[in-house]
């Protein structure tokens, strides 16, 4: 092969690079060449990328529209709630009265089992049943299937997210998902466990149904319950319920309050999991039938008689965080040893940072669906609020200072109860709230769509994408339209249903901005004779770097050859 | 109210139309056929009985399950009397629910035995004139998924279906890392020495 002049192949890459970055942009070379030459001619930035379809999105996927109204069934009188998809009445009919005392088609209309919720006996004869048996069952949402991708049974949080969770949940019948081919979880299963409100001084049985492939526990955090086989912590109390097994914690509170409930095993997973939830004791008073299940949590279509005294309506606020690292190690694998070891001794909470944030279950857009606050002006609603989450909840409402009447199930007193608008919660940690809407400048100034949210900035995001988070709102009748949704002033929310919005494919003012102007930078593109030239000189250059390499092969090859002769000789 | 009474009444309507529904707090048999004969069936040509075992003792035997049956395959001829037995022995929820049968004999195509806790039930179910395998499984969260999966063969089944236990292999594979056993290594060696000294000895071969 005929050898190339080395020296002269290094000149030309040397002068083809210096014509390349010329060509390229002159300033780079030689800062003060525009001094000589004059500025630089106008070469337009490259237009916008085309605006991306959304796409026809549902804002509200209702179901059962006729469920929003006001019902009466089995002498229970259910509220009327504004959610797009509202609970299902007759599921509050039987949480209310009890699985065994509404009748047959009432409870066909439901998903549960006979004895989810078995209530007998009014020993104080006071009106309402004290022997109250309550069964829960674990589900897990979006875990791993061996046949298909898909995860199951389904659950999204948000458009197009669906983080691994495991979840109580009232013990129901039938299938998991919605049938064979739609493998979205039934309603019943979902985030967050289901807040369970029992009376003070009913004779209360929770009876764990470990239905789940890890072993559980229950721990009452907060409420008034005995020691032994009762505290639901492996290391004193009780021994785990293994898969398959049951636990049956026996209570009787004396004490009246919001509280929660949690799982105690391996809790830095398990808890972060969602297996946490309220867990209410509502005063003792007559003819008092509480509402055993909030599924979803949020309005409660049947509060107590005590709470009733006071206020016209009562929401659940339950607030959750979602390590993705932990939570999507479900889907990692389907074998459980795998799975033990990745979340209890890989996995380290330490350096874990939150991901998503969840107000009863869903980020923001979904919490449009069913985490609104709907209200009247003059009326007081109680707000339970708990921080599920492992870091400090800072809950702001725009528009209105509320009242904190409740530390951990503790009234504050009436003297000392403090009014505002930044109500701080630490993990675990529950508030009880008065929101008033009387338009006086304090407590609300005026109606609207307000919003509600942790102000720590980076809960109000999906992954770092805003809107999403906790952020829901506060709404004045006035301003829902007819499928319960906010009639906002604001932007159209469309393109936040896209899931493309949260994987960071569609500007976030896509929809504002008819121009364009903050739409995506479509590249650079081959227009002028300067381009034209730079890709040829840079192939010339590619070939110069090509005979190089050629050349320095050539000469080891030489080298190798003599040797060889060397030794052979 | 009044639409909770329609409902109501709509409701008592559509669960007696619905004949083959037992319900109580025991559980639940949905979807049972005794003697509604399947398409191309002249009449039922035989009897079966069965009895399926359903709690996590079934899972022994196959690693990296939870929860398992008593058996994982069943062979029925066409046109068959099926006499179930469900029987579980957890002190959960468990469920022996068959899918992809007939929808004119049961809704949905589904023939469904559910029980609230331990106990047993029996539940009658007739063979279609078809050869088809059929899933049967229990649909509580990720039970399926941990091993409560079988497979209902009639007239010798078209095929297996995926991740039974024991009878066939995942389509979404769990990865495992290699068992670094002295034992297993030195297989893993002296396969590679193999592979590697058959084809530097071909390519000396091919030379001479």
């Amino acid at each position: 092969m005929k050898r190339f002049s080395v020296v002269g192949l290094l000149i030309s890459a040397i002068v083809l690079s210096v014509i390349a970055l010329f060509l390229y942009d002159p300033y780079l070379l030689y800062s003060r060449y525009f001094e000589y030459t004059g500025v630089p001619a106008y070469q337009a930035a490259p237009n916008s990328k085309p605006k991306p379809d959304i796409g026809q999105v549902t804002v509200c996927d209702e179901q059962y529209p006729e469920w929003r109204k006001k019902y009466k069934i089995g002498g229970v009188d259910i509220q009327a709630s504004d959610a797009c998809n509202p609970d299902n009445p007759f599921e509050v009919a039987a949480f209310v009265r009890g699985t065994n005392n509404v009748i047959m088609p009432v409870l066909m209309q439901t998903q549960l089992s006979d004895d989810a919720v078995v209530k007998t006996n009014d020993i104080d004869g006071d009106g309402d049943p004290d022997d109250i048996v309550i069964r829960i069952e674990i589900a897990e949402l979006n875990g791993r299937s061996p046949d298909d991708e898909e995860f199951v049974p389904g659950f999204e949080i948000a458009p197009g997210i669906r983080p691994g969770a495991w979840v109580f949940a009232p013990k129901s019948r039938g299938m998991a998902t919605v049938n064979r081919e739609d493998l979205t979880a039934n309603h019943l299963l979902r985030l967050p466990s289901a807040p369970i409100r029992v009376e003070e001084g009913d004779n209360v049985t929770l009876i764990l149904e470990n239905t789940h492939y890890f072993p559980h526990t229950v721990h009452l955090h907060g409420v008034d319950h005995t020691y032994e086989n009762n505290d639901g912590v492996p290391q004193t109390s009780e021994k785990m319920t293994m898969p398959g097994e049951q636990h049956v914690y026996k209570i009787k509170p004396r004490h009246a309050g919001t509280m929660m409930y949690h799982c105690h095993v391996q809790v830095q997973v398990h808890f972060m999991m969602g297996l946490q939830g309220f867990f209410i004791v509502e005063e003792n008073k007559p003819n008092n039938w509480v509402q055993t299940f909030n599924v979803g949590a949020g309005k409660v279509r049947k509060p107590s008689v005590g709470v009733m005294e006071d206020y016209a309506q009562e929401y659940d606020l339950h607030y959750q965080a979602i390590d993705t690292e932990l939570n999507n190690l479900i889907q990692t694998s389907n074998d459980p040893r795998q799975l033990a070891k990745r979340m209890n001794r890989l996995y380290d909470i330490t350096d874990g940072t939150d991901d998503y944030f969840m107000l009863n279950g869903r980020s923001f857009p979904y919490t449009l669906r069913e985490s609104l606050i709907t209200v009247e002006p003059d009326q007081h609603t109680k707000l339970r609020v708990l921080n599920g989450t492992p870091e400090t909840l800072s809950l702001h409402t725009h528009g209105h200072k509320a009242t904190i009447t409740a530390y951990d199930g503790v009234d504050v007193n009436p003297l000392a109860q403090v009014t505002r608008d930044v109500y701080a919660l630490s993990a675990a940690q529950r508030v009880d709230l008065d929101l008033y809407t009387k338009d006086d400048g304090l407590h609300s100034y005026g109606e609207g769509a307000w919003l509600l949210h942790d102000h720590a900035e980076r809960a109000i995001t999906n992954n770092g994408i805003a809107p999403g988070g906790n952020v829901s709102q506060i709404v004045y009748r006035k301003y829902l339209n007819k499928h319960a949704m906010p009639n906002g002033q604001g932007e159209d929310v469309s393109a936040y249903f896209n899931p493309d919005y949260y994987t960071g494919d569609i500007p976030s003012w896509t929809l504002a901005d008819t121009f364009g102007f903050f739409d995506d930078v479509s590249g650079r593109s081959v227009e002028t004779y300067k381009d034209v030239l730079l890709l040829i000189v840079l192939g010339m250059l590619l070939g110069v770097l090509f005979l190089l390499f050629n050349s320095l092969y050539s000469f080891l090859h030489g080298i190798a050859v003599k040797l060889k002769d060397r030794s052979s000789s | 109210m009044r639409l909770a009474l329609i409902i109501l009444v709509l409701s008592i309507f559509s669960f007696n139309s619905q004949a083959s529904m037992r319900m109580g707090e025991w559980g639940m048999v949905m979807n049972e056929n005794l003697d509604n004969l399947p398409q191309g069936c002249n009449k039922i040509s035989g009897e079966e009985s069965i009895t399926v075992k359903a709690g996590k003792e079934y899972a022994k035997e196959f690693p990296g399950t939870i929860f398992g049956y008593s058996q994982h395959e069943f062979n029925f001829p066409k046109c068959t009397r099926v006499n179930v037995t469900f029987v579980n022995e957890d002190d959960i929820r468990h469920q022996f629910m068959i899918h992809g049968l007939p929808t004119y004999l049961h809704p949905q195509g589904m023939f469904h035995m559910e029980l609230y806790g331990r106990g047993e039930v029996n539940g009658v179910f007739i063979t279609p004139n078809t050869e088809r395998t059929y899933l049967a499984h229990c649909d509580v969260a990720q039970h399926m998924e941990k091993g409560m999966k079988a497979q209902v063969l009639v007239g010798g089944g078209n095929g297996d279906l995926p991740s039974v236990p024991g009878v066939s292999g995942q389509l979404n594979r769990d990865f495992y890392e290699l068992d670094t056993g002295i034992q297993n290594i030195i297989l893993i060696v002296i396969l590679l020495l193999l592979g590697f000294s058959s084809s530097v000895f071909f390519f000396i071969w091919n030379k001479k």
